[in-house]
């Protein structure tokens, strides 16, 4: 220890700037107190999970400029008046108050000076109350997010008005938000530079043209799926900086709205257009033409026909390297216009029609800068195509072939031989493939991501190849693989440990050891493991006391697993915020006990539960009203429980799905 | 000479007495489609006009001597009229609006459509060689009589032209949803066929006829989508329309000074309410039919046709200036001193105008009580808005339609929309509402109970953490469940004021055995 004590502050300060990850800077600040002093001076961003130490934390980090509450539950009005009293609290903490990291009479309002960058999303339960004495209390904060708050509407967003100095907002399914909503925020926040309105189904075209009339600094505007028209694309076309545009679903815009677009916007980088039904080739030329800077270009599954002269369109774009035409019909010829195109980075042809093995090789023959390439759903692919792939695309990164039926072994050996670099790797659906072909894959030893769906004819063997070598995988779907067990389970945990998501639904071969060995995956995230009937209250129990950091679990139709497992999952995995306990064997009591424990959760699906009764139910519910934000419940419980649950849960901006 | 007039008189009291018999087309629409609006709003149209324009109001007499004279031969053609154009012209105009009323296609109107055009371009003919017939003598009178033929056949083909266009606008799938908005050129056209029967500029004016209701015809579709014309609103839109012509209609007129007549009412006059007065008994009347029809009773002389006719100008007057009016008010634009006078059209004009511009706004909306207006007319027409203005900006402005507010708030530098208060509930005292909230929340709970100040909920909140960093189960303890529902529910719950963790670990440990693995980790637990 001596030594570490000859280290001054500033030199512990780089040593902790080259901290990578959360888990290594949590355990740093573990280590003793003078560690735990430099993580609270340096750290800027802070991501909550629990509102009651909210104020000791904003307390103790000073130099804080991002704060992330989506993951916090209960944060309301009252939890923000409670924040921004200034008063020294009377019922101060017995952690801050005995902590030496907090001098005395500092303002406790200081971080509020700091702050810049707000998130929000998914806080059901603030009103426009305590959204505007946030927004006000930081009046230097340049980036708000609330997505995703579906109750939010005009009285929000004229909250967040306020926020003279903001220069980002995203409001993503805010669903109440209408024109007047926005036109609040385009006059109260004339900064705006980044502005996103993805699902406020209500915006029109009037609030657009306004917030283009007021917002003339807009480099970022997201107005997918709104019913917007031509006259919005005029209106945005006056934006003299804006640079990223996305217009996913807009089908009421057509080529006539692209010309605008065309003509307009000199800074353009990056449009998304894709399945905007009413455009055309056509529209996507005037844009091309209009703006030969375009990086990149998204019209999945706008366009039917992908014509030669468009893709040749797209070739004078020197600094283009994404496109996506998905979904629409191509032509071999078509495919040669685009050939050699050096700048090319990313091209997704997913679902197109008319892709085969000699349009794909004329298109991939130049392209030795490819990194993604999505053929999903182009069945007449054979191996010859992936071949010519692997060849001309070295650096490959990421593969798409789900549904590619034709393809064998043989693809995954040239993979396997040339792709060195691969990292996705998609082969759902590919019947072709077998436990010699995942040994040949596992050659590539960046593939971090494996979606093995739907091929049965894998087994533990091939499974046991993938991790024995490739170490980074952090990602795999073994959805429906009936070939897989318990082994390549073990084989899992002992080679991929830093596996994060994993997909066991339907793998009935796998037993309570197979979960066992899942309990010793620390940084599993997310598992989906349906219909899993040899698994019990004994595997969950392992699962739960090992995998710490499951956020996500989804045990739909486990219908061995008893109360103990339940008990346990109560107990041990604290960190879970959505669950899927549909079908299963659980009763009232261990079902108070999951949501009553499970203070992170957000998301619960209770429908088909047999030996809970409505009591169950209710009490349930009652026990994690203030923090829940989506449920999903038989349609038949909707007027067996009482009012007040589901009024409470209601007015608290919980959302419930009846089945 | 008298047999002519006493035919010609004949002949337009039998107008007056079935104004549809000019034509057997109307009644041969089925009664189900002869909707009311149409008759409604032309009528009220042509009154309006007829009121409002002197010069128009009485073409068709005018031009009637000269036609009957010449048409003689064809006036025994029943049942086709024999002249279309010496008939009263709101009959006609009735006329062509039901041609347009027409809704499907009819074959079988459509035929007597074409084969009483077909009769009446075979009249012209004739007409027409008459004269040719006729040059001989006719050369030795006075060029009027000329220009009247060329008047004459003017009309007749106008006429035609438009009874053709209908005809064939009726074939259009869309007609009957933009009858309101078709209907409108043809009554123009007909005011400007007045007009330019009067200056005798027929070459031109035709011109201007035929391309006009073309146009009109072509915009059929898109109208059709925006009008409706049930609506009353579209009614409405006729009648605003014409009103709003009263003044600014004639600004783009640019008659050379000379060319009319001004007459200048006084202020007395034009504020009078009446403007016609019974000689017998005087009372006053604002339209001079009212005057006519008041004056049935004072006697069986004033019963008869003649009497009750529309009054006419004698012959001579065709020759006469247009006349246009100057408002009374010195220095007023209107007024005819004013270096860039610009006349009124009417009379109806002069009083709107003075009234407008120069009175008192005495009539006070009695929704609002803070619109003012002089005009009544105005009066009712906010009345109808008023209220509806929903669209409100911060600077207090209303707005009946969303559009003008953001037009508003594009225009203005910091003008912001402004959302009404309806279900603020809690108003906006912060403090009060988070009372009400907490304690709703603690009334329905039982959690916090009776020890818990009125204004400590929220705090109850963050107090959790002193003792019970898994405040939820202090939701468990009172809650009013039969504990027998639950079996040993009750144990768990009696535990719930201690330390959340230590509390469970002594309930779970009894049950299940675990291991305490995660006791000893601090609040940086909490960050991710």
């Amino acid at each position: 220890m001596a030594s570490l004590e000859s280290l001054t502050e500033d030199l512990l300060v780089r040593i902790y700037k080259g901290l990578a990850s959360d888990g290594d800077r949590k355990s740093w600040r573990l280590v003793c107190r003078d560690f735990h002093r430099i993580d609270a001076l340096t750290r800027s961003s802070l991501r909550v999970l629990r509102v009651e130490f909210l104020r000791s934390l904003l307390a103790n980090y000073p130099r804080l400029d991002t704060l992330d509450l989506s993951v916090c539950p209960r944060i309301d009005d009252g939890a923000v008046a409670v924040l921004l009293t200034s008063r020294g609290s009377p019922w101060a903490f017995p952690r801050a108050a005995s902590s030496s990291l907090s001098p005395p009479g500092r303002d406790p309002l200081a971080w509020t000076r700091g702050l810049r960058k707000l998130v929000l999303s998914r806080s059901t339960g603030l009103g426009h109350h305590g959204l505007e004495q946030v927004i006000r209390a930081c009046a230097y904060l340049e980036s708000v997010d609330v997505s995703h708050c579906c109750g939010f509407g005009d009285r929000e967003a004229a909250a967040l008005s306020c926020g003279a100095r903001l220069r980002e907002v995203k409001m993503d399914k805010c669903l109440g938000v209408t024109d007047v909503g926005l036109a609040k925020i385009a006059v109260g926040c004339g900064r705006l530079e980044k502005v996103s309105l993805k699902w406020c189904m209500e915006i029109g075209d009037l609030g657009v043209d306004l917030l283009c009339n007021k917002c003339v600094d807009l480099k970022f505007l997201d107005l997918s799926y709104l019913k917007v028209t031509n006259d919005s694309l005029r209106s945005i076309g006056s934006l003299p900086k804006l640079e990223v545009l996305a217009l996913v679903g807009c089908s009421l815009i057509d080529d006539t709205g692209l010309q605008f677009l065309g003509g307009g916007c000199p800074l353009l980088r990056v449009i998304d257009m894709s399945r905007c039904n009413g455009i055309s080739s056509c529209g996507l030329i005037s844009v091309a033409k209009g703006h030969e800077d375009l990086v990149q270009l998204n019209a999945s599954y706008s366009l039917t026909e992908c014509s030669s002269i468009l893709l040749r369109c797209f070739k004078d774009l020197k600094n283009l390297n994404a496109i996506k035409i998905d979904g629409a019909r191509v032509s071999d010829s078509a495919f040669k216009a685009l050939s050699n195109c050096t700048s090319l980075v990313e091209i997704g042809l997913g679902k197109c029609i008319g892709a085969t093995n000699l349009g794909l090789m004329r298109l991939v023959s130049g392209c030795v800068n490819l990194r993604v390439l999505d053929l999903t759903c182009c069945h007449s692919i054979t191996d010859a195509a992936i071949f010519a792939i692997s060849d001309s695309c070295r650096n490959l990164t990421c593969l798409k072939l789900e549904s590619c039926n034709m393809i064998t072994e043989k693809s995954l050996y040239y993979l396997g031989s040339f792709c060195l670099l691969l990292e996705e790797l998609d082969l759902t659906d590919c019947g072709g493939i077998n436990d010699t072909g995942l040994e040949y894959l596992s050659n590539c030893l960046e593939l971090s991501c494996l979606k093995l769906a739907l091929c049965p004819t894998i087994s533990d063997k091939g499974l046991g190849h993938i991790a024995s070598k490739c170490r980074k995988i952090c990602e795999i779907d073994l959805y429906r693989c009936n070939g897989i067990g318990d082994d390549a389970l073990a084989a899992l945990s002992s080679g991929c440990k830093k596996l994060r998501r994993l997909n066991l639904s339907y793998c009935s071969d796998v037993t309570d050891r197979g979960m066992e060995y899942l309990g010793q995956l620390e940084e599993l995230w997310d598992l989906e493991m349906r219909s899993l009937f040899n698994v019990t209250g004994v595997g969950l129990m392992a699962l739960a006391a090992g995998c710490k950091r499951l956020a996500d679990l989804d045990m739909k139709y486990c219908e061995n697993v008893d109360d103990s497992g339940f008990w346990a999952l109560a107990y041990y995995a604290r960190n879970l915020r959505q669950i899927n306990l549909s079908h299963c064997n659980i009763s009232n009591m261990g079902l108070c006990m999951v949501m009553s424990n499970l203070t992170r959760l957000q998301e619960a699906k209770l429908v088909h539960l047999n030996k809970v009764t409505v009591e169950g139910f209710e009490l349930a519910l009652r026990t994690c009203w203030v923090r829940i934000k989506k449920v999903k419940l038989l349609a038949a419980l909707r007027f067996k429980l009482s009012s007040d649950v589901r009024e409470t849960l209601h007015s608290r901006g919980c959302k419930i799905r009846w089945d | 000479m008298d047999l002519k007039m006493d035919l010609e008189e004949r002949l337009r009291a039998e107008t007056w007495g079935k104004p549809s018999s000019v034509n057997d087309l109307p009644q041969r629409v089925p009664p189900d489609r002869q909707t009311q609006f149409p008759n409604f709003a032309s009528h009220k149209n042509l009154q309006k006009r007829e009121d409002q324009d002197p010069s128009i109001s009485n073409y068709g007499m005018r031009i009637e001597p000269s036609f009957s004279e010449f048409n003689r031969p064809s006036e025994c053609q029943p049942p086709l009229p024999s002249n279309p154009i010496s008939q009263d012209r709101g009959v006609q105009m009735n006329d062509i609006l039901q041609l347009g009323k027409t809704q499907e296609w009819d074959p079988k109107a459509m035929l007597n459509n074409l084969s009483f055009l077909e009769q009446k371009i075979h009249q012209l003919q004739e007409l027409v060689h008459a004269i040719v017939g006729r040059r001989g003598p006719v050369l030795g009178r006075p060029d009027e009589l000329v220009a009247q033929q060329q008047q004459l056949i003017t009309a007749d083909l106008t006429s035609i032209i438009i009874q053709l266009i209908s005809t064939a606008g009726s074939l259009l799938p869309s007609v009957k949803n933009s009858l309101s908005s078709a209907s409108t050129p043809p009554i123009r056209q007909l005011g400007q066929l007045g007009g330019i029967l009067n200056n005798s500029g027929s070459g031109i004016g035709l011109d201007s006829n035929l391309v006009l209701p073309s146009q009109g015809g072509s915009k059929v579709p898109d109208q059709s989508n925006q009008v409706d014309p049930m609506d009353q609103s579209a009614i409405d839109n006729l009648e605003d329309h014409e009103s709003k012509d009263d003044e600014d209609g004639d600004e783009g007129e640019n008659l050379p000074p000379g060319s009319f007549e001004i007459l200048q009412l006084e202020k007395e006059e034009i504020l009078a309410p009446h403007t016609h007065f019974c000689t017998i008994c005087g009372k006053g009347f604002k339209r001079d039919a009212n005057l006519r029809m008041h004056m049935r009773g004072h006697g069986d002389e004033y019963k008869t046709p003649a009497a009750l006719a529309k009054p006419h100008k004698e012959a001579g007057s065709e020759m006469m200036l247009i006349k246009r009016y100057s408002c009374p008010y010195a220095g007023c634009k209107r007024n005819k001193d004013h270096k860039k006078f610009q006349p009124l059209k009417t009379i109806l004009c002069v009083k709107n105008h003075y009234k407008r511009t120069h009175c008192d706004k005495s009539y006070t909306c009695s929704r609002c009580n803070t619109k003012k207006f002089s005009v009544i007319a105005d009066l009712k027409t906010h009345e109808k808005h008023c209220g509806k203005d929903k669209w409100l900006c911060s600077c207090g402005t209303t707005f009946s339609r969303k559009d003008k507010l953001f037009g508003h708030i594009t225009l203005f530098q910091g003008h912001t929309p402004a959302i009404p208060f309806d279900e603020n509930k809690g108003g906006l005292s912060l403090q009060g509402e988070h009372n009400e909230d907490t304690n709703k929340v603690g009334n329905v709970s039982f959690s916090f109970g009776s020890s818990t100040p009125s204004s400590g909920g929220v705090q109850n909140i963050m107090e959790d953490v002193k003792g019970n960093v898994d405040d939820p189960s202090s939701f468990f303890s009172p809650l009013s469940f039969e504990a027998s529902n639950f079996g040993g529910f009750n144990e768990f719950t009696r535990s719930a004021f201690d330390d959340s963790e230590g509390a469970f670990s002594f309930l779970l440990q009894a049950s299940c055995n675990y291991t305490q693995k995660n006791g000893g980790q601090s609040s940086s637990n909490n960050l991710e």
